[in-house]
């Protein structure tokens, strides 16, 4: 067990790192997976054989977490994959700039303005609409691999 | 009539079909269209034209019924005849079948209005059709009218006509009675009448056409449900039958190829039997078969393929058209079919020759539905027999050599042509079940049979060896239909393994040596060939040796199979008995694999996942078999007299495995091999789910197999590995969760409780240290979003929850202290992982899985803290998920995040009623001890109880965000979708039951939120939700109605005046349900197993609501026009209320007592009030 949470530790140092190895075989559906060097959400995985008494490979379908786009690729499922480290941070909603970039509140108080308003129109009605409303909005900002995008939105104020 | 052609050429060009459907739609609708339609039927030129003046004439006339003389009504069947008659030779043959259908439908419309005479009118000019003095065009043209009549009065084909179910149940019966088999004859005659012309070559086609039409309808006839032959009568005679002379028919048999027993009762036997008509049809087949035997499409011509069902359909002849006490003349017809049957399928090796080289399969397979029909109708014995008076050998002999045929054409698999053969092996392997899956003495074999069905065991097994071999290079693409695939693999597997019991003398030892001989191949090979084709044949064997050896046994205690307890009657030594020794040859070959060496070269996946399927049902029989003991008493008891030999040599099978001989041993080895596959096979999931899900879950099964366990070294080492190494992290998440369930599980095995609880809080104790330790790190903020962190803990959340799956009495303890120790921890991770779904998905899972095994065993003081725990768990899932809308540019996305929020729900109200479910039970155990409890608990309880509603509440928030969510996906998550309102129903209605009050105090908006749940699950489909729903609509007015009476306000305010803006709720909530349910009994489709819990909710109902419910009866009895159905139904519903001594209490007897009424209630009603 020692071994383990050493491991674990020695991640938190190196921080850097995008990714991190994973048995192709334990990635389940609804999982994250690098391919093609995009990070993708796992949507559907099967598994076949190479030949009747061959190993085991795993056929992934991803989706690509920022553009959307379809991805596969068959790994041997002994194998190692990448898995991206995504992650989520939810920031209160200051101000919407005219060029189109958000002033965010960081939870210790200082502001992130480096956020574009998504371009899709949808999207960015929902952000639009509920700010200008005067609501008390959290976006919550996901990233992964050097990529950030909104991807929810809450309404915190009083109601 | 020139717009109206024009019209339907439109429609038939696909040009404008709105603007056609304009044009034609009046005239279907118009009232007394008859001399339009009239006009233009008999001067159109345009077919479909004709055909819409057909329709509309039957839809008008159906209409207008009531308000047409019988003059006219005659006139217009005559008419419709006539016409077909006239036209019979005509083109556009749909045209005269729609008129002809339009017919029947009004003569069934009219069957009870006209006097006998009138009937006969109509039938005399149909019957001289048929008889053939006008010629052939005009017999078809009877028939086909017959055919539509036919269909028009058997229940399942009629059309509704808006009448209600009694009408179609008396004129199915009526006609059964009256006029079936006047109609049977007349085909006869018709068909007997060409019949000569055909066989001397002179007949045209229009005859052979009659012949065919004739012999279709005599068929449809047969295929009639016969009802007038009462069943329980049908019973005894077939049952005194079945004893002396093997006749027994089977029903459900024959239902896997849809087909149905025949039963006409003896007034049929002049007309089917007696008259030599079968014996005719036979002889015509025979000669006519004769002559086109060169012409090999003549087989599936109308006329051979009807004459060949009309055959088939003959065989399934029963019951008490028979003489019931003498089976002589049934095993007669039976014996007269099959010799004519018989020259379809003989000799198998010709015919399948022919079939290969093009001919058509149809003869083959209805022979072989002619002989499954006769197997389901008779015993064993006498269906071996059936065939001695013709041949030198029995019919088991025959069915064998058919079978080895068809499954030497089954193993070359060209997909393309010869799709018969699978067909044709699916009908002979249902036989071979039927014959062999009898129990007693129905199967005894003769020896001839067993030879056969050793030969062909051989046989089945040399082919399939073969194909295996070969197809061993093939690609395995058959992932996407996989459990499909294995179901029906196993199916066939099952009906082979039949076959090799029932000559297991030689069976057994044929498999030993087929296996030995591949072992003893794989060890000479040393690598200088591949080995695949061996591999894969012996992976084969595997599969079909567990199925001989072992039965499937899916819930059911799984036991010896009795052929192979049975058999091997000289064998008393243990090395000698061919089962053991092949069960031997089996573990020590698995043992192989424990060699790193053996291991790498041979034992492939597949192999591996052979071997351990095949150990998983093996140890489910053999090991440690619990009636070695009981099984010896039970069975000397029982044959006393009889020699030793049985004895012993069951005794030997039994024991050898047993828990004093080498079952630890062979227990020990079977562990180490599931550490290989768990440890040696990376990735290969498939394998280790079968190491984890069959074989393992097997071994913790039984109990005193678990005692042998949890003492060897090698279990725990599994453990060991379990707790406190890293290599088995590498499996699947939720193979891990079951592999913590199953050594759990092992724990109940221990004599002492404290060790039981100390073997639990080895095995995961280190799992909940981890956790705590992860959760309190410093910079876990940091760290826990990464990857390998998640996957971590999703690990170690999916063992606790498969511990906590396991939880049991003995165990209970320890796993409430397992939880505790992580419950802060799981609060924090919920918190820091309100993003990552997954994670909080199984943190959700595990605390359901925890308190529903734990809730029964807690003390207040336990639950307390529990509940304290749940509700500050909803809180914080609530805080971060109420109004929180998900954004994704993707769809796809955007529906997977909806669905991960939907099994989140989910668990959310599993957690609820499970919780729930302690309280009830708490509450009893209070008021029993309610001197010793102290009056602070009960506080406690009350206090625990208005949380609860609290927490109901939020969830209620959160069901509704979850809706609004989900509704615009409901296509994808329709499938759900009746899961969640099923747990949330449950979580309602139980909580209206057990706390009323605590609902009356809601706020308003609440509990429109509820009623309005209620109202839409009362009209659903699943029975199990309608009835939850009628549950909680019982508990809100009897709480109401008891209050009311004991003069406080109930439900008061909400009961009187929940007064909605779109008007829904005008009026109060109970005469609401009331008047809903009321019309759901009368006018839907109500399943009468509602009946009980709809009595229940009524009853309060129409208690508080007097005066509303003589309102509504008065408001039903006047919509209805008829004066007879107003009558019945009026005292229908007086009865329902004022007999049997009901009271205007709600006590059990009060609701039994309605219950009663509201039965007979529906019986009466539902007869005339439903239309069908």
């Amino acid at each position: 067990m020692s071994d383990e949470e050493h491991h674990f530790d020695s991640k938190a140092d190196a921080g850097a790192s995008k990714t991190y190895p994973q048995q192709a075989g334990t990635i389940r559906k609804n999982g994250y997976i690098v391919i093609k060097g995009r990070a993708c959400k796992v949507v559907e995985v099967s598994t076949s054989k190479t030949g009747k008494h061959g190993h085991a490979k795993c056929h992934f379908v991803g989706i690509d977490i920022f553009n959307t786009k379809k991805l596969e690729d068959i790994v041997p499922s002994s194998h190692n994959c990448d898995v991206p480290h995504v992650t989520r941070t939810d920031y209160q909603l200051i101000d919407i700039s005219e060029d189109g970039f958000l002033s965010l509140l960081t939870e210790n108080g200082n502001t992130k303005d480096d956020l574009k308003l998504p371009t899709d129109e949808t999207l960015l009605a929902q952000i639009k609409d509920g700010f200008a409303e005067g609501k008390d909005l959290v976006v919550t900002v996901m990233s992964a691999m050097g990529e950030e995008q909104i991807c929810a939105l809450k309404d915190i104020g009083p109601k | 009539m020139v717009a109206i052609e024009r019209a339907c050429s439109l429609i038939q060009m696909h040009m404008n079909p709105a603007e056609a459907e304009k044009i034609i739609n009046p005239l279907r609708q118009s009232s007394m269209p008859y001399q339009t339609c009239r006009f233009i039927l008999e001067n159109s030129q345009v077919p479909n034209a004709r055909f819409q003046a057909a329709g509309a004439v039957g839809d008008a006339a159906i209409r207008e019924w009531g308000m047409l003389t019988n003059e006219n009504r005659k006139s217009l069947i005559l008419f419709c005849l006539h016409y077909v008659m006239e036209h019979a030779s005509a083109a556009d043959a749909y045209v005269q079948l729609k008129v002809s259908a339009v017919a029947a439908q009004l003569v069934k419309r009219g069957w009870f209005d006209f006097v006998e005479a009138e009937k006969i009118g109509i039938l005399i000019e149909v019957k001289q059709a048929i008889l053939g003095p006008h010629g052939s065009d005009m017999q078809s043209a009877g028939i086909s009218f017959l055919e539509s009549l036919v269909s028009e009065f058997s229940p399942g084909t009629s059309t509704a006509m808006g009448l209600p179910k009694d009408y179609h149940e008396q004129c199915h019966s009526s006609m059964e009675l009256n006029y079936l088999k006047e109609f049977y004859c007349w085909a006869q005659s018709a068909a007997l009448n060409v019949a000569d012309k055909i066989v001397s070559c002179y007949a045209n086609i229009s005859e052979e056409k009659v012949c065919s039409r004739a012999l279709r309808f005599m068929f449809q006839v047969l295929n009639w449900n016969f009802k007038s032959s009462p069943n329980a009568l049908d019973n005894s005679s077939s049952k005194s039958n079945s004893g002396s002379f093997g006749i027994k028919p089977d029903m459900g048999l024959l239902k896997k190829f849809e087909r149905s027993l025949v039963e006409p009762g003896p007034s049929w036997r002049d007309a089917l039997l007696s008259s030599g008509h079968m014996l005719w049809l036979l002889n015509f087949y025979a000669i006519v078969r004769e002559k086109h035997s060169s012409d090999m499409l003549w087989f599936d011509s109308p006329l051979a393929v009807a004459a060949r069902q009309l055959i088939v359909q003959l065989c399934s002849l029963t019951g008490t058209i028979f003489p019931s006490n003498d089976g002589e003349m049934h095993i007669k017809n039976l014996t007269q079919i099959l010799s004519a049957v018989i020259e379809w399928v003989e000799p198998p090796n010709i015919i399948s020759g022919a079939l290969r080289s093009g001919r058509s399969e149809s003869e083959m397979i209805d022979g072989f539905h002619a002989l499954l029909s006769m197997a389901t109708l008779t015993s064993t014995m006498l269906f071996d027999n059936l065939l001695r008076s013709l041949r030198p050998f029995g019919t088991i002999h025959l069915l064998a050599t058919l079978t080895c045929e068809v499954v030497k054409t089954y193993v070359i698999k060209n997909d393309d042509e010869q799709t018969w053969s699978s067909e044709a092996l699916d009908i002979l392997l249902e036989i071979w079940t039927v014959i062999l899956g009898r129990s007693g003495n129905d199967k005894k074999f003769s020896a001839e049979g067993i030879s056969s069905a050793s030969n062909l065991f051989s046989t089945i097994v040399e082919s399939h060896l073969k194909a295996a071999a070969e197809s061993v290079f093939e690609d395995d693409s058959e992932a996407d239909y996989f459990h499909v695939s294995i179901s029906r693999r196993d199916e066939t597997l099952y009906a082979y393994a039949l076959i090799a019991r029932a000559a297991v003398e030689t069976t057994v030892p044929f498999l030993t040596r087929l296996f030995s001989e591949r072992i003893a191949l794989l060890s000479q090979n040393n690598e200088r060939m591949d080995p695949t084709q061996t591999l894969e044949e012996l992976y084969w064997l595997l599969l079909i040796t567990g199925h001989v050896l072992t039965d499937s046994g899916e819930g059911e205690t799984v036991l010896v199979p009795e052929a192979i307890l049975d058999g091997f009657s000289g064998v008393t030594e243990e090395s000698q008995h061919p089962v053991i020794v092949l069960s031997w040859s089996i573990i020590s070959f698995a043992k192989q694999s424990l060699d790193p060496k053996m291991r790498n070269a041979y034992f492939s996946p597949r192999l591996m996942e052979g071997v351990i399927w095949f150990l998983a049902r093996w140890v489910d029989t053999y090991l440690m078999p619990i009636d070695a003991a009981k099984g010896q008493l039970g069975i000397s008891g029982h044959d006393e007299g009889l020699q030793q030999h049985p004895q012993s040599s069951k005794k030997v099978l039994l024991s050898f495995a047993g828990q004093h001989s080498q079952g630890e041993i062979i227990l020990d080895t079977i562990i180490r091999i599931s550490m290989t596959t768990l440890t040696s096979y990376p990735g290969e999931n498939e394998l280790q789910a079968m190491t984890c899900w069959q074989l393992l879950v097997v071994l913790v099964r039984r109990r005193h197999v678990c005692i042998h366990l949890v003492a060897l070294e090698s279990w725990r080492d599994l453990a060991k590995a379990f707790a406190n190494e890293r290599t088995l992290f590498s499996l699947n998440a939720h193979l891990q969760r079951s592999l913590a369930e199953t050594l759990v599980c092992a724990a109940s095995s221990f004599k002492d409780l404290e060790t039981s609880n100390q073997y639990v809080r080895d095995l995961m104790g280190p799992m909940t240290a981890y956790l705590v330790d992860i959760s309190s790190q410093n910079d876990l903020k940091a760290v826990a979003q990464q990857a390998d962190a998640i996957y971590m803990v999703s690990c170690l959340l999916e063992r606790l929850r498969g511990a906590s799956r396991a939880t049991q009495p003995r165990t209970q303890k320890s796993i409430f202290e397992m939880g505790c120790a992580v419950m802060n921890s799981l609060l924090t991770l919920l918190e820091l992982y309100k993003n990552q779904s997954t994670v909080v998905y199984l943190i959700l899972k595990f605390v359901v899985d925890f308190v529903e095994g734990e809730v029964a065993f807690l003390s207040a003081k336990e639950t307390s803290i529990l509940v304290n725990f749940c509700l500050q768990l909803l809180r914080i899932y609530s805080s971060h998920n109420i109004g929180k809308i998900s954004l994704s540019l993707s769809t796809s996305l955007q529906s997977e995040a909806q669905t991960e929020k939907y099994k989140d729900l989910r668990a959310l109200l599993q957690l609820l009623t499970n919780i729930c479910s302690k309280d009830l039970v708490d509450f009893s155990s209070v008021s029993n001890e309610a001197e010793s409890t102290d009056i602070a608990e009960v506080s406690l309880m009350k206090f625990l109880s208005s949380t609860l509603l609290n927490v109901l509440l939020v969830s209620l928030q959160v069901i509704y965000v979850g809706l609004h969510i989900v509704t615009p996906l409901i296509s994808l998550e329709l499938l759900k979708y009746p899961k969640l309102s099923c747990d949330y129903f449950a979580l309602v209605s139980h909580l209206l039951e057990v706390y009323p009050e605590k609902v009356a105090q809601l706020n308003m908006e609440a509990f429109e939120h509820i009623v309005r749940t209620l109202d839409f699950g009362v009209r659903h489909q699943d029975v199990d939700i309608v009835d939850k729903c009628l549950r909680a609509v019982n508990a809100l007015a009897s709480y109401h109605y008891k209050e009311k009476i004991a003069g406080k306000q109930g439900l008061g305010a909400k009961a009187m005046s929940s007064e909605e803006s779109n008007g829904e709720f005008q009026q109060s909530i109970l005469s609401y349900f009331l008047r809903l349910l009321i019309q759901l009994l009368l006018y839907q489709d109500f399943r009468m197993e509602l009946a009980g819990s709809a009595a229940d909710a009524i009853l309060p109902l129409v208690l508080c609501e007097q005066d509303l419910y003589q309102r509504l009866v008065q408001e039903i009895l006047e919509k209805q026009s008829n004066p007879a159905i107003k009558t019945r139904l009026a005292s229908a519903f007086y009865a329902l209320t004022s007999t049997n001594q009901l009271s205007s209490s709600l006590d059990r007897n009060n609701r039994f007592r309605f219950r009663k009424n509201l039965q007979v209630f529906l019986t009466e009603v539902s007869g005339f009030m439903r239309i069908f």
